[in-house]
């Protein structure tokens, strides 16, 4: 087999592509997939409580409207965690660090959502929204911390694949250009090397910058280098405030408006997050953090303020080169900078890394395809896979919106049970096409998810107050968007559909392949 | 046509004296470049945090930043490299000499 290594640096890199792109090929399209969705995680929540509509208030009114309801259910915590609302998140988001009490059994405190108004819990229905999409993208719903070591896997393969594939193409100005539709396995090839090199820098960045948002876990030795305690790190490069113990002597907290007020004129940006140490110590202090969208650099500063009057304690000092990197490099993944038409751009980009794993994916059993001949094991189970993914995964993710809709919103354990429908939809669609000859199996499939996309706007229209038409018509944009998206995303799968029933048996053009592909 | 092509393609794995040797290799191959590469790329990692003559904090991010395009850089080296004893020298050895090294040079004081 070693033969196989080590002849021009072209056919190893082509060699090696093609398995990196096999083993990580079904992980990274779920990846890619359910991360483009997590461009719009506070839009997919707010459309998945439809209920809630939020008067808009300033950042400074919602901190002190938490904080208000924080000293009625948990003056005497450890912490509290405020996440203000923003021009995309309608709720102020709570979680107490309580005092462990030996009386209760240990249970962590929920998350609690907040109306920014009133400070009251909000009153909609039960649901995970777009943070399901997020956590999956990077934690592919298993336990920690095999989930995020497996997605760390999944995008070191990614970017060898992304190396190697850039070294094995030789024509890359020219396959800028060359797109031959309807020659069998050549359009699959030119396929994959449209969506690959036209995107191949916002490729290149997502997948590097995907493995920098978990260095710290991935490749934690560096720290352990240089630092006796690794959270000696973490203050020096994220300006983690000082640890100050609380001292038991009772102290009002002051009013949190005016420190948002004064954090917000530091920073000459919004605040997002509100950390409140010790509330009513005398030690008590408050951090707040910068919102994401001021700059590219994904770690904005913080400044802390005692608790008790309100005085300036510390805020964090400017950065060097290295630590300006990291945090723009955090930046550019999550992309919380991007104005909504940037934000489009990552989305439709997103999908374009979709679309070169799935081709890649397509392109390994067009490949290997003989017209006449039996399908060894290997190529129908790569086939399969290939359907249960691409096929399949867009119909479970429709079904979550669709549960959402469709689930009664005063149901028990609802947020679980749309979690749950995307994986049995999925599943049942991954198992059920086997069934069906394949290529049956791939327009069903395409034909399926249309379908189910195309029935969220009309489930949203029918349940809910908020659907098309109305919404167009009285301007609830996000509303209008999100269902005029989901028909956008039917006409692709339908397209989908409508293409794959149009294909011929594998070609006979197959004669200039050896030379272009995995040479 | 590349050695995984005439495999898969094939069919069947093909089994037999002649065979195993060389998935045997490729298995020994394939871990060098997964587990060992991780090593030595983190060993390189953690060298250029330690030693670059910088503030400390600087280093180690940068360190970290590195890490991964060394990594992908070792693991690909790998699968090009022909003799098998050069790559498992290689990287085995970075990953065994530079911890020793970091061991001997503790944490940055």
């Amino acid at each position: 087999m070693t033969s196989a290594v080590g002849t021009t640096l072209r056919q190893s890199m082509a060699w090696i592509h093609g398995w990196l792109g096999l083993l990580a090929g079904w992980i990274l399209f779920a990846m890619f997939l359910t991360g483009t969705a997590s461009y719009f995680r506070p839009e997919i929540t707010q459309w998945m409580q439809p209920e809630f509509r939020a008067t808009p208030v300033s950042t400074a009114h919602a901190a002190q409207t938490a904080v208000t309801h924080l000293q009625r259910v948990g003056a005497d915590d450890i912490q509290w965690y405020i996440y203000l609302p923003d021009a995309r998140t309608a709720v102020t988001r709570i979680f107490e660090q309580r005092k462990p009490d030996p009386k209760a059994a240990k249970r962590r405190a929920p998350e609690i959502v907040l109306d920014p108004a009133t400070g009251d819990v909000v009153r909609a229905r039960e649901t995970r929204g777009g943070e399901h999409f997020y956590r999956f993208h990077f934690q592919l719903q298993l336990p920690h911390p095999w989930g995020r070591w497996l997605a760390g896997l999944c995008a070191m393969f990614m970017l060898g694949a992304i190396v190697s594939g850039v070294i094995t193409h030789k024509r890359i100005f020219a396959d800028f250009f060359t797109l031959r539709w309807n020659k069998g396995q050549r359009s699959w090839l030119d396929a994959h090397n449209v969506s690959a090199v036209l995107a191949l820098p916002y490729h290149a960045m997502i997948t590097y910058t995907g493995l920098i948002t978990l260095v710290a876990m991935y490749m934690p030795w560096p720290v352990v280098a240089n630092y006796a305690k690794p959270a000696d790190f973490a203050q020096a490069a994220f300006g983690t405030p000082t640890e100050r113990e609380a001292t038991g002597t009772p102290a009002p907290l002051v009013a949190i408006g005016p420190l948002v007020a004064d954090a917000k004129r530091r920073f000459g940006a919004s605040v997002a997050t509100v950390v409140v140490r010790n509330p009513n110590d005398a030690a008590s202090t408050v951090t707040l953090y910068r919102h994401s969208s001021a700059s590219l650099n994904g770690r904005g500063p913080s400044v802390t303020y005692a608790g008790s009057d309100g005085r300036f304690l510390e805020g964090a000092a400017d950065v060097g080169p290295a630590l300006a990197t990291a945090g723009v490099m955090l930046g550019l993944h999550v992309a919380q900078f991007a104005s909504p038409a940037l934000r489009w751009a990552y989305f439709v980009l997103g999908l374009t890394g979709a679309a070169m794993v799935g081709t890649g994916l397509l392109l390994w059993t067009a490949k290997r395809r003989k017209p006449g001949a039996t399908p060894f094991f290997g190529l129908k189970l790569v086939e399969r896979l290939n359907i249960g993914v691409i096929a399949g995964l867009p119909i479970g993710m429709a079904a979550y919106l669709l549960a959402n809709r469709l689930i009664p919103a005063d149901a028990a354990n609802r947020a679980d049970t749309e979690v749950a429908t995307m994986f049995w939809v999925w599943g049942g669609v991954a198992v059920l096409q086997l069934l069906r000859p394949a290529p049956r199996a791939w327009t069903e499939g395409f034909a399926i998810g249309a379908l189910t996309f195309a029935a969220i706007p009309v489930a949203d229209t029918l349940t809910t107050s908020r659907g098309l038409p109305g919404s167009m018509l009285s301007g609830d944009t996000l509303f209008a968007a999100f269902d005029v998206a989901m028909l956008a995303v039917a006409a692709l799968l339908a397209l989908g559909a409508w293409r794959s029933s149009r294909s011929k048996p594998v070609a006979k053009i197959r004669k200039t392949l050896s030379e272009t592909v995995h040479a | 046509m590349f050695m995984h092509g005439r495999i898969l393609k094939a069919g069947p794995f093909p089994s037999g004296r002649r065979v195993r040797p060389l998935v045997w290799s490729m298995a020994f191959r394939s871990l060098t470049a997964l587990v060992g590469g991780y090593a030595a790329a983190a060993v390189l990692a953690t060298l250029i945090a330690r030693l670059l003559p910088i503030a400390r904090v600087e280093a180690t991010s940068w360190g970290m930043i590195l890490s991964f395009p060394i990594y992908a850089g070792i693991a690909l080296w790998c699968f090009h490299e022909h003799r098998l004893l050069r790559v498992a020298a290689a990287v085995w050895g970075i990953a065994t000499f530079g911890g020793g090294l970091l061991w001997l040079l503790g944490v940055r004081p």
